[in-house]
């Protein structure tokens, strides 16, 4: 039962100088299709290659279902691992690549063909194994070094941004595929990206990191609707981000007012009087109309920029306090917006989020590097 | 409108001439003393026949020594090549994989045999190993005796032992570049697919690499091939080709020493034309004769025990090994000058001190000054000549179409023995033939620049091929600048370390060649054959002093290559 637990792992690199990872939790469920989401840098890969053993930790355990893995080498700790760049043997064909693992792990030859054959016919390749890697196009070499990772008969599979090196189309089509083959085979998969798309699409739960932390793990749905975290409210999907004071905390409700005076209502609980706060707003919750319309989280101002771009419409509004944000509207619903002209915007109570303002500055907060 | 298709026409015949120049000078300087000493014997063959196979006193005694003598170059370079690579792969992986404490310091010792004019390296592991100021200390006398024979393989051990100090770099030096190109992720590929090292390294860095390991092969058997400074030092009662045509060639018999010249030209090519060509070829062979599934069973076995219980093992070894074909002879040596600086430690007499020797009767410091004073003028001269050929021939090769064609006929100055390529000077422009340089300076410069030529051309090539350059000219050409400006201002400066890089490994090798000087010196020595001569003398003291005085020599130039070479 190859479920993952990564306790109070850390790992430096540079004598000590950069820290990759940070004191990292963090618990994978068996069969379950976690993603490791975070900008370039962050130190997911670093998580991942600790797991596989390709990285060993400074501190911290790993276990792999029941046994302790710290210290045991790659080869030992049964394992599929996908690489970007997908590592196919150069001087091996398809066929040799594939059954690599069934040979070196001393397998009979019944098995391993059997095997081979079972995983290539899954990829929907089997009628290339004779052909080199150099002859393949990029998504059925990744198919291929998949294949292989699943060949070695691991119930654990490890995905270094594996679609990273695709085109776009190939790699949306790959990432469900990807997803039904872990699923169909009841593995338990960690998969790397930073492409938050790919992450909502293809996991179970994601854990976003960032510089070397793990700042909230959850379902898709979690991290969109209730993010623990300025950042992960930034990263996963897209927020307007409007400073401000705790102005006064009733039973219902806790007022903010916004730079200008502006009043702004929330649902939130956990910040006092005089609090300096950030609020996050999804670009679509806010609702737009022509002219001043007077009532409850309605803010006016003017409209910067206004761009059709297919499905939405989006708009950039720069409000009388002299705060901005982007409104992004299903393009059949909305009105067509002319730059200079007033609008009101406005938001349910119960749909923005409020964060404590970071010590170090809003801006560096939400800085990907 | 005239005046354009003039202008075209003025610069076409400027590149042509360009090309014909560097051919020409190729031609001249390169190609003609390389392949001189076959036309040689072949224009001049009843009297080499007479000679070699039907002396009319002693019969066909000079073939059967001929026989001999390159049978016991093949042998010594077969097995030095074989140790080379036992102990160079380790040690290339080590380096190419590992980062650990004193790994620059690791290899510079090994580019250090690279640079070190050999006869005084060569001494030094003659005290090592046959006397009790070397690693006799321990046990009282000599390790072995200098004329030891190793059984069954019938190769002396102390030339089997210099061979492989002198080769080994070249295997690992091209293995660990090569290692260093190919990126880890395919013996992590193979480590997550269940794999052990040994087993990785088998099945997939191996074949990856083997085109490495084959040219550094290839590299070492042909120097191992032509060696001669460090050989005639430890030679004691054997001969290797090498050294017979320079014996035979001091009793003027060049009819045998011609003939044998030319079978070693011969057998070289024979051995690694083949080689390169195949080499050539894309990707190269790929061996499938493993995959036999019972055999392979028992090889996962062992590499499962190896890989966990020895892992450490080989390190160490390969670190021992260096320790003592390397460091202990440099020790040894330096430790024993200081012990004989001003007497005899033995006898406790003067005369057998290094300072008499060096100022005394003998005067051997004023023969060292002047050698030192011909071997840097010539090198200077011959490496400053090879660069010139060189920069233009590099563009030859890249832009021409007889490119390819000159690049793999640049590998035969390189595979041809020194001493076979001294002789083939000697009577070419020597008193043997065209009678226009004597034996001196200058017919040693002529020498030189034949191997100099393609050493310089390679790290040219290789940053060539590196950088771009093609792109950057383009840059150039679309921004205005013509293609005189370009080869100014964009590709000379681009190439500029790959030419330094060059030009200094061309200048130690010529500072360090025995081979060929010996024939083509006359009364100008350089050090290298003054060392030689003084062991011969068995002015011990003096050559400790001139050995000494190289490696000393040699760590400057080593620290000169790794301020050029570092990025």
């Amino acid at each position: 039962m190859p479920d993952v637990k990564m306790l109070n792992v850390t790992k430096t690199f540079d004598k000590g100088r950069i820290v990759a990872v940070d004191h990292v939790d963090l618990f994978v469920h068996d069969k379950e299709y976690l993603t490791l989401l975070g900008p370039s840098g962050c130190g997911k890969t670093t998580t991942l290659r600790m797991v596989a053993g390709l990285v060993e930790p400074d501190e911290g355990e790993i276990y792999i279902g029941e046994g302790r893995v710290s210290g045991l080498p790659p080869e030992d700790r049964d394992i599929g691992y996908v690489f970007q760049q997908y590592a196919l043997f150069p001087h091996m064909d398809v066929w040799d690549n594939v059954t690599y693992g069934p040979l070196v792990k001393g397998w009979n030859e019944k098995k391993s063909e059997g095997i081979g054959r079972e995983m290539l016919e899954l990829v929907r390749l089997y009628e290339r194994t004779d052909a080199f890697p150099r002859e393949l196009s990029g998504g059925m070499q990744q198919r291929i070094a998949l294949a292989r990772a699943l060949a070695a008969g691991a119930k654990l599979l490890l995905l270094d941004e594996p679609l990273g090196a695709l085109d776009a189309k190939i790699r949306n089509e790959l990432r469900y595929e990807l997803r039904k083959l872990v699923k169909d085979l009841e593995l338990t998969a960690i998969h790397v990206t930073h492409d938050q798309g790919e992450a909502m699409a293809i996991s179970d739960r994601i854990a976003v990191m960032r510089k070397g932390k793990i700042l909230q793990v959850g379902t898709p749905q979690e991290l969109y609707m209730k993010p623990q975290h300025l950042f992960v409210a930034h990263f996963i999907g897209e927020s307007n981000f409007l400073e401000g004071y705790v102005s006064k905390v009733t039973k219902k409700e806790t007022v903010i007012e916004l730079r200008g005076g502006l009043m702004v209502r929330t649902l939130d609980k956990t910040h006092k009087e005089d609090d300096k706060v950030v609020i996050a707003v999804r670009p679509e919750v806010l609702t737009i109309e022509k002219g001043k319309k007077e009532g409850v989280n309605s803010l006016f101002g003017q409209v910067e920029k206004f761009r059709f771009e297919g499905t939405n419409t989006r708009c950039e509004i720069r409000f009388e306090n002299g705060d901005s944000a982007v409104v992004v509207r299903p393009a059949l619903m909305t009105e067509w917006l002319d730059v200079g002209e007033k609008v009101t915007v406005s938001f349910p109570v119960e749909k923005s989020f409020v964060f404590p303002y970071p010590k170090r500055g809003l801006r560096e907060e939400l800085t990907l590097e | 409108m005239n005046k354009g298709i003039h202008g075209i026409d003025r610069k076409k015949l400027i590149a042509k001439i360009a090309v014909f120049a560097t051919l020409a000078s190729l031609f001249i300087f390169v190609f003609l003393p390389s392949f001189f000493l076959i036309s040689f014997t072949f224009t001049k063959w009843p009297d080499v026949y007479t000679e070699v196979f039907a002396n009319p006193f002693i019969g066909d005694t000079n073939w059967i020594e001929i026989q001999k003598h390159l049978a016991l170059s093949l042998r010594l370079a077969f097995f030095a090549v074989m140790l080379d690579l036992l102990f160079g792969i380790p040690l290339a992986y080590l380096l190419a994989r590992k980062k650990f404490w004193g790994k620059g310091f690791l290899e510079d010792l090994i580019t250090f045999t690279l640079v070190i004019p050999t006869s005084g390296f060569g001494f030094a592991t003659v005290l090592t190993w046959t006397t009790t100021s070397g690693l006799g200390y321990l046990i009282g006398r000599g390790i072995v005796d200098i004329d030891f024979l190793i059984p069954l393989i019938n190769v002396p051990f102390m030339m089997l032992i210099v061979h492989i100090a002198l080769t080994f770099p070249y295997i690992v030096r091209t293995l660990q570049a090569k290692l260093e190109d190919l990126e880890p992720v395919f013996e992590q590929a193979s480590r997550t697919l269940g794999a052990f090292p040994l087993t990785t390294f088998r099945k997939i860095v191996f074949p990856l690499t083997l085109p490495a390991i084959f040219s550094g092969g290839v590299l070492a058997f042909a120097r191992s091939l032509g060696e001669t400074g460090a050989t005639m030092v430890v030679s004691s009662i054997y001969t290797t080709a090498p050294i017979a045509v320079i014996r035979w060639v001091s009793q003027f018999k060049f009819g045998s020493a011609s003939f044998l010249g030319c079978l070693l030209i011969v057998v070289a090519s024979a051995v690694i034309l083949p080689v390169e060509f195949v080499l050539q070829k894309r990707g190269g062979p790929t061996f499938r004769f493993f995959s036999i599934r019972r055999i392979e069973k028992k090889i996962l076995k062992t590499e499962k025990f190896v890989s966990r219980r020895l892992s450490r093992i080989k390190d160490v070894i390969s670190l021992i090994f260096i320790l003592l074909i390397v460091i202990l002879p440099i020790i040894i040596v330096l430790n024993s000058v200081a012990l004989s600086w001003s007497h005899d430690p033995d006898t406790g007499r003067v005369e057998g001190s290094v300072l008499y020797q060096l100022f005394g009767p003998s005067n051997y410091f004023a023969s060292l000054l002047k050698a030192t004073m011909v071997s840097f003028a010539s090198a200077f001269v011959a490496t400053y000549v090879a660069t010139c050929i060189a920069i233009p021939t590099v563009f030859l090769i890249e832009r021409h179409r007889l490119g390819r064609f000159i690049r793999s006929m640049l590998r035969i100055p390189l595979i041809v023995p020194t001493s076979a390529l001294g002789l083939s000077i000697l009577l070419l422009w020597g008193p043997g033939g065209l009678k226009l340089v004597n034996p001196g300076v200058w017919l040693i410069v002529l020498t030189h620049i034949v191997f100099s030529v393609p050493v310089v051309v390679e790290p040219i090539i290789a940053t060539f091929e590196g950088s771009e350059i093609p792109m950057f000219e383009g840059a150039a050409r679309t921004l205005g600048a013509t293609p005189y400006n370009t080869m100014e201002t964009i590709s000379l400066p681009l190439l500029k370390r790959g030419i330094l890089t060059g030009f200094i490994l061309s200048f130690t090798r010529s500072l360090g060649e025995t081979g060929a000087t010996f024939l083509v010196m006359g009364s100008d020595v350089t050090i290298p054959p003054l060392v030689v001569n003084m062991v011969e003398a068995l002015a011990i003291p003096a050559a400790l002093f001139a050995s000494t005085y190289l490696i000393a020599l040699s760590f400057v130039l080593l620290l000169v290559f790794r301020m050029v070479t570092k990025r």
